[in-house]
């Protein structure tokens, strides 16, 4: 009897549009082996079950319960190589996605996995930090702030203990690429922590991870198991230890700060800056806090070289970055492209255009905090100078697409509802400030507020960029002000007729 | 003793007491943190009741009364938003308002939540464990009947 070995995502999304559904049916017949994946990422096309042919793999997609009868005999399906959402992609942080099952070591290794650790720990610290300088390799999180520095002024501190931490509070609306990486790729995550803690000499590692992501923390909980019981987290003679933390809803602990209050187990409240984390962070020691992707993208920077990384991308943006496509689009999904495509281009030629029946009205990018653009301003670069110049963001690659049915002041509510949410109270710029631009459009949305108000608004604004202790406050504005910039007549139709 | 009042309260704390994990667990175990025992946490960690009631009422995933048999979470994230996901809220607080009379009332509590990353297959609620995405409207009584 011949097995059919047959290829299903695990991923929380995967999941969502229906794996689970099909695992099942899949658990009868005794000629099926079913290995259950990380995603590719071409969210729109799951749940999608893959095979081995003589040419690589061969996908069933949006496939339901009927359709398994073509899968199980092998009738139809499309080459993995055809689908062109996957092969005009550069796949270096999620080049193995959609192939290997996320726990399993061995598969990691034979794809190169560890190589970068390898490398890290022939050469000296210093030589590490000179490597990611010559990467250029900036962090991914949002504040795009270059690695190699962090690591230095981390290095150089004198302290009896020092801490890596990963960012796993992947709290910005619209983007689910750290959780794709944890669900699928953990040891890639571990072996980013590992190189950290040996380049700073750091003897413990938290993963701090919000408590929306239950799968996540289990696979990365089991990965570090499995890495401990491979004796894979001995470095430098001694056992390094990870741990996961769980958060607890609060959206300002992705702020590295904030985190670490978190982490030492009280409220999220930023801490003013300087001192910086690499100098005095956790517990006042020295410490590292990165985001979930920059560590992931450690390991292929030390394997194949500075250089090489730095070869990719635009100027001021090197290497790949990873886009998380959302919203009223027809290919929804996870695109890691080298920095430089504009934004039409990705939405483009990977979104696919807009859903059925609907029209482009805004696209926001970078999350929550991020401005908007409307369709007539779609041609601008990915990468972190021009966005800066636009006072947009990049944050962290999420990309969210409104259609011509939303009502931008009630988008722009729901944005600064939002913040005065979330809000530390740590500073009153961001704690005032949120609840009395949320007011303002409130009243807008209510039909009592005069042209006045609109300037409050702005003037508000204006308050909370130059003046907010952290990015929450400080970032805040932007979407509102950007909705009150392109859809002015939306605003000003809701104002109340001066008699 | 004036040195200890005037002591930040960080450098009071050992690593080892660290009140947001303790509600977590407490919380994992019970389903919730009753108000009742604050002072028997703060002792035990040796911090004030205030600092374990500042954590307490910080995070927004603690509580401090029993949730229903299931937690019902929309997602309300931008993603979440552009396809629409108020009007899915709208047809769950519906649907739990018509079965509310019944005498397993207390069987959903309906919370939203800012984005749990299923943002490609959006919209998503999470029903305890289990997130569903590419939720329709329509599709929400057969959704919750399942867990009733």
């Amino acid at each position: 009897m011949t097995i059919a070995r047959l290829y299903l995502s695990n991923d929380t999304s995967s999941k969502a549009a229906g794996a689970d559904r099909l695992a099942k049916l899949l658990e009868e017949p005794t000629d099926v082996q079913l290995v259950r994946t990380s995603s590719r990422g071409a969210f729109y096309l799951e749940p999608m079950i893959e095979r081995d042919a003589p040419s690589g793999r061969v996908a069933w997609t949006n496939i339901t319960e009927a359709d398994l009868e073509h899968v199980l005999a092998g009738q139809g399906g499309v080459s993995i190589d055809s689908i062109p959402y996957l092969t005009r992609q550069t796949r270096v942080t999620f080049a193995n996605f959609g192939i290997t099952e996320p726990l399993a070591l061995d598969e990691y290794q034979s794809r190169g996995g560890f190589k970068g650790l390898e490398a890290a720990l022939a050469m000296a610290p210093e030589a590490i930090i000179q490597e990611l300088k010559v990467s250029r390799l900036r962090g991914r999180g949002g504040a795009a702030f270059p690695v190699w520095s962090k690591w230095e002024a981390a290095r150089q501190t004198d302290a009896d203990q020092k801490y890596v931490v990963v960012n796993a509070d992947e709290g910005d609306a619209g983007t689910y690429c750290d959780r794709m990486v944890m669900e699928g790729d953990p040891f890639r995550l571990i072996e980013g922590i590992l190189i950290c803690a040996h380049a700073i000499g750091a003897a413990k590692g938290y993963i701090y991870c919000r408590q929306e992501y239950p799968a996540a923390a289990r696979v990365m909980r089991a990965a570090i198991q499995k890495a401990d019981e491979a004796e894979l987290l001995e470095l430098d003679g001694r056992t390094f230890s990870i741990e996961v933390v769980l958060g607890a809803g609060s959206y300002v602990c992705g702020e590295e700060t904030a985190l670490l209050e978190s982490l030492e187990g009280r409220r999220g409240i930023v801490r003013a800056k300087p001192p910086y984390p690499a100098v005095s962070g956790l517990y006042q020691r020295p410490t590292i806090v990165s985001n979930v992707l920059t560590f992931a993208t450690l390991p292929s920077v030390l394997a194949r070289g500075g250089a090489w990384y730095a070869s990719l991308g635009t100027e001021g943006s090197r290497g790949t970055i990873a886009l998380q496509i959302g919203g009223r689009v027809k290919q929804p999904g996870l695109v890691e492209v080298p920095f430089g495509m504009t934004l039409r281009q990705v939405l483009e030629e990977f979104g696919g255009g807009m859903a059925e029946g609907a029209k482009c009205k805004a696209v926001q990018v970078g999350g929550p905090l991020g401005s908007l653009f409307p369709e007539s301003k779609l041609d601008i670069p990915i990468c972190y100078d021009a966005f800066a110049n636009a006072g947009a963001i990049l944050g962290h690659g999420g990309i969210v697409v409104y259609d011509d049915s939303t009502d931008m002041v009630d988008l722009a509510r729901h944005f600064m509802a939002f913040t005065s949410d979330e809000s530390c109270g740590k500073c009153t710029p961001c704690r005032i400030g949120s609840v009395r631009s949320r007011e303002l459009l409130e009243l807008i949305q209510r039909g009592g507020a005069q042209a006045s108000d609109l300037a409050l608004l702005a003037d508000l604004g204006d308050t909370m960029k130059a003046t907010s202790l952290c990015a929450l406050g400080g970032r805040a504005p932007y979407p509102v002000m950007t909705a009150m910039e392109h859809f002015a007549k939306e605003f000003s139709s809701k104002l109340m007729r001066q008699s | 003793m004036p040195h200890e009042l005037i002591k930040p309260s960080r450098l009071a704390l050992p690593p080892e007491a660290n009140i947001l994990r303790t509600l977590i667990a407490i919380q994992a175990s019970d389903g919730y943190v009753p108000l009742e025992t604050l002072p028997d946490i703060a002792a035990r960690l040796g911090v004030t009741e205030a600092d374990v009631a500042g954590v307490l009422t910080y995070y927004p995933d603690l509580r401090t009364t029993p949730p229903g048999r299931h937690v019902v979470r929309v997602c309300m994230g931008e993603s979440c938003m552009a396809n629409h996901c108020p009007a899915v809220l709208h047809a769950i607080e519906a649907y739990v308002r018509l079965k509310s009379g019944e005498k397993d009332g207390n069987t959903f509590t309906i919370e939203k939540v800012y984005c749990v990353g299923n943002c490609a297959v959006s919209p998503t609620v999470v029903v305890d464990q289990d997130v569903h995405g590419r939720v329709q409207p329509l599709e929400v009584p057969a959704l919750l009947e399942r867990y009733r």
